[in-house]
């Protein structure tokens, strides 16, 4: 199979081919280790866990931002691969890019659970109690793995580097939308800037390409919805109530078990 | 990464950003949105001197109007440009709206489950697309026989 | 350093986006009818001093509020584009300047327009 790859030392940029056997079974992943271990040892990629959770190999695959492991050859379904860095990004080298930025905005958004009374986080008396009902408003978005695909798909990050991104915004939803998280008021100052939350124009390309199906543009919407209703309405995250404050339960008094005999029965 | 301080970002601009092959019918919506709008914008501020002629009595208003129509074709078509340019944006808004303030056509949080469908993007979105696609044809060549009709074509 | 370089907070810009969306879905569909086949004329007919005299005093609120509406809502969607495509947001009081000069300056012609007639 014809595999094409976009390369880059720091000077300049080219285009590289190289031809690869191939099993059906084989991910793009897999034949990027195959060309660095058999043809090509210069060619730099990340990988890490290979099985799509730690989210280190995103790049372009045939047009279209993906995890390389988690896509397999037969599912592309044609005769040659195109693999290129991610858009948006910078590249340090081949398929590698810099990611800083990223981080940065994810940690822009202040992406923690926010007490007013920090202590309550430090040492606890007391516990928060999260239903499953509540649960289910915010894990979708908990599922996050930070690979960075999202920013390559999205159209604003294109022309606004400035641009907080999906994977941000959407992580500032679901610790908004956390029945234990108190700063709301202190997020959307961050948010409601003119580089924040309302240069997404619901392009959804996020969700399109997300890995994990997070669904950032999903999330993106109702923070927009929150914060209307807060400028509006004054109401704060109306979707759940603010955990209840409940006293740790004492550690239960379990029985001891009892005492095993060591006792020899029969003998030699 | 400090001798060479050309750190271009890869594939990123004006173009790549209004270019939605190979993504999602939202992404195309978005490209359209953005385009009208900008095209709106732009008539909006030559239609405001346009009809400033009005206030200046029947002579002007007539002078521009022939100054117009001296564009022959090309005025029916800018215009059919733009009326479809306004269907277009206002249909699409309104679903804008919709996904935006509302909060609707973009399903409940869920537990993300193999093979990840985005319900944001699911059918309701994809229905609410068409609709508005078709309406906005319609209205458009509608239009459009309307704009022809004093060209003597139809 | 949010809000530093802007007039207003930008969800009160949306907000008003959307407003002025969603009135301009009214008065922009009256607008469009009073040039459209419904009325009976052809398109030529309808660009008639007369005809746009008559509507344009008849309908004289409409078309104030549809001026506002899209002066407004026309160049902030303007100016989005522009902050986003620039994105230097030490400039970006620069774009915003032009653009609310740029709104003075339609909305006074459109209303010299409407109340002249």
């Amino acid at each position: 199979m014809k595999v094409r790859i976009r390369r880059y030392d720091g000077q300049k940029e080219w285009w590289q081919d190289y031809e690869v056997d191939v099993k059906s079974s084989d991910t793009v992943l897999d034949v990027l280790n195959k060309i660095r271990e058999k043809q090509d040892h210069t060619l730099a990629f990340r990988l890490s866990c290979q099985m799509g959770s730690c989210g280190s190999c995103g790049m372009v695959i045939n047009g279209l931002p993906a995890l390389a492991c988690q896509t397999r050859i037969s599912e592309l379904k044609t005769d040659s691969i195109r693999i290129e860095p991610l858009y948006n990004y910078k590249v340090i080298k081949d398929l590698v890019v810099d990611l800083n930025e990223f981080v940065n905005k994810h940690r822009s958004v202040k992406p923690w659970i926010i007490r007013k009374n920090p202590e309550e986080l430090e040492e606890a008396p007391i516990e928060f109690k999260v239903t499953p009902e509540q649960n289910l408003t915010f894990v979708q978005f908990d599922y996050c793995i930070m690979c960075g695909i999202c920013l390559a798909a999205c159209p604003t990050v294109a022309i606004d580097p400035l641009f907080l991104g999906p994977q941000a915004l959407g992580q500032a939803y679901r610790y908004i939308a956390d029945p234990r998280d108190e700063g709301f008021e202190e997020r959307i100052d961050i948010l409601d800037d003119s580089h924040g939350v309302w240069r997404c124009h619901f392009a959804g390309a996020c969700s399109y390409v997300c890995p994990k199906g997070v669904d950032p543009a999903k999330a993106i919407q109702f923070l927009k919805k929150e914060i209307l209703k807060y400028r509006l309405l004054h109401k704060k995250k109306a979707a759940t109530k603010p955990a209840e404050l409940v006293e740790k339960a004492p550690p239960p008094n379990a029985p001891k078990p009892p005492p095993f005999d060591f006792k020899f029965e029969g003998g030699v | 990464m400090g001798e060479d301080k050309k750190e271009k970002r890869y594939k990123t601009g004006l173009l790549r950003s209004l270019w939605p092959y190979n993504f999602n019918a939202e992404r195309y919506s978005y490209t359209l949105h953005r385009i009208t709008g900008v095209i709106l914008a732009l008539y909006l501020i030559a239609h405001v001197f346009e009809i400033y002629h009005f206030a200046l009595g029947p002579v002007a208003w007539e002078q521009t109007i022939a100054l117009l129509g001296s564009l022959g074709i090309w005025e029916k078509i800018g215009l059919w440009i733009i009326a479809g340019s306004a269907l277009y944006h206002g249909a699409n808004g309104l679903r804008l709206i919709l996904n935006e303030v509302f909060g609707m056509l973009l399903g409940k949080p869920v537990l993300p489950e193999y093979p990840y469908t985005p319900t944001s993007l699911s059918r309701n979105q994809k229905i609410a697309i068409y609709v508005i696609l078709a309406i906005v044809i319609a209205l458009w060549i509608w239009a459009g026989l309307y704009l022809l009709e004093g060209l003597g074509i139809i | 350093m949010p809000g530093k370089y802007s007039l207003l907070k930008e969800s009160w810009i949306m907000i008003l986006m959307y407003t002025l969306a969603l009135i301009m879905v009214f008065v922009l569909t009256i607008h469009l009818l009073l040039v459209s086949p419904l009325t009976g004329k052809t398109f030529d007919q309808v660009l008639t001093y007369s005809y746009v005299l008559d509507n344009l005093t008849y309908y004289r609120i409409v078309f104030g509020l549809l001026l506002y509406a899209a002066v407004i809502h026309g160049l902030n969607g303007l100016r989005i584009v522009l902050i986003e495509w620039l994105h230097i947001r030490k400039f970006q009081w620069i774009i915003n300047i032009i653009i609310v000069i740029l709104m003075a300056i339609l909305l006074a012609f459109g209303t010299y327009t409407l109340i002249v007639l």
